[in-house]
């Protein structure tokens, strides 16, 4: 039994050093969903975390050394993502770190980091406890609250909506937008009229559909992903309801429209990522993405891009591959990205404006900013 | 009023379990495999229904092809992977077959990429309005489908030689045998049918969803489980009944219980309560 | 060296759950397909405790008591069906499970359980205490099957209604199987939610039952070291293999299929079929 547990050791030990051999400059570590259910999004975020760290290389480096990012698939699930964030940490010696995955497989390594002392940074998760794992972690993506709260301030505010039923995802995601929604509701004279829980595996909302058509509302708040979401605004319109339909960053895909067809025209969401936008750094990444990627940017891909170049510049500025110092340079960074001027508050949450982007022909397009620094406060302890 | 469209959208649904689940249980009576991987037979329907559609034009002709190719790789799942270990005991070919599954998802995803595909030009999307009643082309397409493929099946088994053959070996397949019937070519039929079956199944709902994704069996690769045991194991008639009771449970429960229970949560739930009144499932015979 | 310790924990807690789920499949012949459920209870219980402050030995007992207490209700219900529907009907319970937690607050609902109290050992530490409990597991399993306990239940695996006709009391037995097993994988949810010190409802889904029946039928369905061994190498199979990042998920769904397909006794009826080889093939 013993001389046996000894092997598997001693096999553990050797495979695990053969990996992580390679010569290197300065690396840092990510952990995105490659395979699995999760693993369109994985694709995106890594592509473009990929495409800040050749930009950094282009540019000369960090400080004379080249970028050389150590990835490994978690599959979104903690199980795997705590031990890959303990190799990095640990074996790799990665001088920081990126999330490109989902909440629970982030969270899961966000304490891995902490301890180890090593700066890490949620590129798209939105749990609120990320960050709370300690003043290593950092997220440059919107918690889903703040994004409620937009929402409710779209609609009952700037699109003067009072009658609102919610169709919500029933995951963290969902139930955290559901929840700064709510919040916000009463100040923008929102009456929500009905809330329907609806599970990430459907994609037939049939029952849903009818119900809503009987409550009558003016707007409908649906949160999701583009691959609910498609098939939900799609069932929605053929149903006749018309009213307004609003929705947040998991929309914000091309394959939503691509879903959807017609029944997207109209569809007005929170992100960020203006597509529209006349500001050099957006407008360059969109333009490199395509060409990168073979596809059109997403939320995703520019949250991955947006983490990984606000630790480059960080990284820069602190000039040393001291990780407190790092640490310092990024609570204190104001760095321009593609998803907006990104700067931390206290709890180590991401300060920017709200996009708000709507499909019009066929294409997301610019619609409008929420730039309203009390709405949006980040949660700060 | 309500009722009458939950009850309408839940047959919608309900016609795509049965769709699957038929394949499901006719393999189950004959061979008694738990055949998980079923469900990723019908998620390539689903990538054949959109890419000859998209290629071609022609959504008949998808949904020929996609049953015709997909019904032989069913004879090819079954000539390959269950026939040699029909032996042993049923955990094995269970596992087997989950394995399968696992890897089908993911050739899927290697070969037709993580996002899913749509049609480029959905068919079927205008609306019928039948009083308050909107219904999709393709929702009606659906239950009508439904209808024809399983109705053509009931006449297949009762009105042909080939049929009868089919019946008599799921009944008795020593018996069967001894009257001169090849089993084996039966069992190919068998297979044949219900894949093609479940391809048809996933070119409807690539139409529903305009979404064909490489994790779409995923659901119905337990949710037909449930179903056939609902049904009694091997009984289509039974497993029929319960896929719809099942679409039109899942549809009130959405709405009625959704603050309280998920929908998977509500079919389970469905399921124990009808097991632990009748061990044998809603029709089984004890 | 960290990573190693953390590799170990891992296998240490999929050892326990293999070999919990191998007494009720493997020993009594009863499949589960929702052995996730008892695994989340005890992780569910143990952690709401250590969070609020009680001890976590303590904690860690009690999610296994809960856990085994889950499992009598489940067994006394699975006592009414028998073969594929009681598969069927477990994982229905593995499901109801997942639908009730999702939907209540107190344990996390959807956001789950994080920043679950550190139990106060050092990394190391608690791998020596994940490993000494797998090895007693290991240990009390071995010893079960020599017991007249242990016949009891190969007597059912094989054929119930001969058992019964032998005089043995099925009902008690499976009983006590279910018991045994749930307590265990309680046991391993309690250590799992100390060691990742995050969980939800998606850590114990109906994926994570598959995988732990896995392990016990590729090990080799009732084989104590080889349900021991294939639950130590999948348990770590995805983390050895990130150099094929992408083909990760096709490599282990086609291992699963292959062995079922070319090894149906598993592992262990490999390494027995290859022994028998070298016995034949050793003689003149």
């Amino acid at each position: 039994m013993f001389a046996w547990k000894h092997s598997v050791a001693a096999i553990a030990v050797a495979v695990a050093m053969a990996a992580g051999s390679a010569a290197a400059d300065v690396k840092i570590g990510i952990n995105v969903p490659l395979t699995g259910f999760a693993a369109a999004d994985g694709k995106s975020a890594l592509t473009g975390a990929q495409l800040a760290a050749e930009e950094a290389n282009a540019a000369g480096g960090i400080n004379g050394e080249k970028v050389e990012l150590v990835v490994y698939d978690d599959q979104a699930s903690p199980k795997e993502s705590a031990p890959i964030a303990t190799k990095l940490t640990a074996q790799d010696k990665v001088v920081a770190g990126i999330s490109g995955s989902y909440s629970g497989a982030t969270r899961a390594a966000a304490g891995v980091y902490q301890a180890a002392g090593t700066p890490f940074i949620s590129a798209y998760a939105v749990h609120p406890d990320i960050t709370r794992a300690g003043d290593f972690v950092f997220r440059t993506s919107f918690v889903g609250e703040v994004q409620g709260r937009a929402g409710a301030k779209l609609i009952g505010g700037m699109l003067g909506k009072k009658r609102v039923v919610m169709i919500t995802l029933q995951n963290d995601f969902g139930k955290s937008l559901a929840a700064g929604f709510r919040e916000a509701a009463g100040k923008f004279g929102i009456t929500v009229v009905a809330e329907y829980p609806y599970s990430i595996k459907d994609r037939q909302f049939g029952p849903i559909v009818s119900k809503v058509k009987a409550d009558k509302p003016e707007a409908i708040y649906a949160s999701g992903y583009f691959f609910t979401a498609g098939p939900l605004v799609s069932q929605l319109r053929a149903a006749g309801i018309d009213v307004p339909v609003i929705g947040q960053e998991g929309y914000d895909s091309e394959k939503f429209i691509e879903i959807a067809g017609k029944a997207a025209e109209g569809v007005i969401i929170t992100t960020s990522l203006d597509r529209d936008s006349d500001k050099a750094e957006t407008k360059h990444f969109i333009a490199a993405f395509e060409k990168k990627a073979g596809y059109k940017a997403d939320m995703v891909a520019a949250s991955g891009h947006t983490a990984m170049k606000v630790l480059i510049e960080a990284m820069r500025k602190a000039g040393t591959t001291d990780k407190k110092a790092i640490r310092d340079a990024i609570a204190a960074a104001k760095v321009e990205a593609s998803t907006g001027t990104i700067s931390f508050n206290g709890l180590g949450e991401v300060r920017k404006d709200v996009q708000v982007q709507v499909v019009k022909d066929g294409a997301w397009h610019h619609h409008s900013v929420i730039s309203d620094p009390d709405l949006l406060a980040p949660p700060s302890k | 009023m309500l009722a009458f469209e939950l009850t309408v959208q839940g047959l919608v649904q309900g016609s795509i379990y049965a769709l699957i689940a038929v394949g499901l249980t006719l393999v189950y009576g004959l061979l008694r495999i738990l055949h998980v991987a079923h469900a990723g037979l019908f998620t390539l329907g689903g990538y054949f229904g959109v890419l000859i559609t998209n290629a071609t034009g022609s959504l008949p002709l998808a949904i020929l092809v996609a049953m015709v190719v997909v019904g032989v790789l069913g004879i090819l799942v079954y000539r390959l992977c269950y026939q040699p270990i029909l032996d042993q005991p049923p955990y094995v070919a269970l596992i087997a077959s989950i394995g399968l599954f696992i890897a089908m998802e993911e050739i899927y995803r290697l070969v037709f990429g993580p996002f899913g595909i749509s049609y480029t030009d959905a068919p079927l999307t205008d609306t019928v309005t039948l009083a308050t009643l909107n219904l999709k082309q393709g929702e009606i397409l659906t239950m009508v489908g439904t209808v024809v493929l399983i109705g053509g099946l009931a006449v297949f088994a009762g009105r042909t030689r080939m049929g009868a053959a089919w019946r008599a070996t799921v009944t008795d397949p020593a018996m069967a045998e001894s009257f001169g019937i090849d089993v084996i070519k039966v069992r190919y039929l068998n297979f044949f049918i219900g894949s093609a079956l479940a391809a048809a199944a996933g070119v409807l709902v690539a139409l529903l969803n305009n979404l064909v994704e490489p994790t779409m069996g995923s659901v119905p690769s337990y949710k037909a489980l449930a179903i056939i045991v609902l049904g009694g194991l091997g009984d289509v008639r039974g497993t029929l009944i319960a896929a719809l009771a099942l679409g039109v449970i899942e549809s009130f429960g959405t709405i009625y219980l959704g603050t309280i229970l998920d929908r998977d949560a509500i079919a389970f739930a469905f399921l124990i309560i009808v097991l632990m009144i009748r061990p044998q499932g809603l029709f089984g015979r004890a | 060296m960290e990573y190693t310790v953390t590799l170990l924990i891992l296998m240490g807690i999929s050892i326990i759950l293999a070999l919990s789920l191998n007494l009720i499949t493997g020993y009594c012949g009863q499949i589960s397909l929702g052995h996730a459920a008892f695994y989340g209870a005890g992780a569910y219980c143990a952690a709401m405790m250590t969070k609020a402050g009680i001890p976590f030995g303590v904690a860690l007992l009690a999610g296994t008591a809960l856990a085994g207490a889950l499992g009598v209700i489940v067994g006394l219900a699975s006592l009414r069906v028998r073969h594929d529907f009681l598969a069927i009907t477990t994982m229905g319970v593995g499901f109801l499970f997942l639908g009730v937690v999702r939907k209540q607050d107190w344990l996390g609902g959807e956001m789950g359980i994080f920043a679950i109290p550190d139990p106060g050992l050092s990394k190391t530490a608690y791998m020596v205490l994940v490993l000494v409990l797998a090895a007693l597991v290991a240990a009390f399993s071995l010893y079960l099957k020599r017991t007249w306990m242990g016949f009891a239940f190969d007597a059912i695996a094989d054929d119930e209604d001969t058992a019964r006709m032998v005089g043995i009391d099925v009902p008690r037995y499976k009983l006590t199987a279910f018991a045994m097993g749930t307590a265990l994988a309680g046991l391993a949810g309690g250590l799992y939610a100390h060691d990742i010190k995050y969980i939800g409802p998606d850590s114990f889904s109906f994926i994570e039952s598959i995988t732990i029946l896995s392990m016990v039928v590729i090990g080799g369905i009732g084989s104590v070291p080889g349900v021991i061994f294939a639950a130590a190498a999948l348990s770590v199979l995805p983390q050895w293999l990130q150099f094929i990042a992408e083909y990760k998920l096709l490599l282990y769904g086609g291992l699963l299929f292959a062995v079922m397909r070319f090894s149906p006794g598993g592992l262990a009826g490999m390494a027995r079929g290859m022994a028998a080889r070298a016995r034949a093939g050793g003689a003149p």
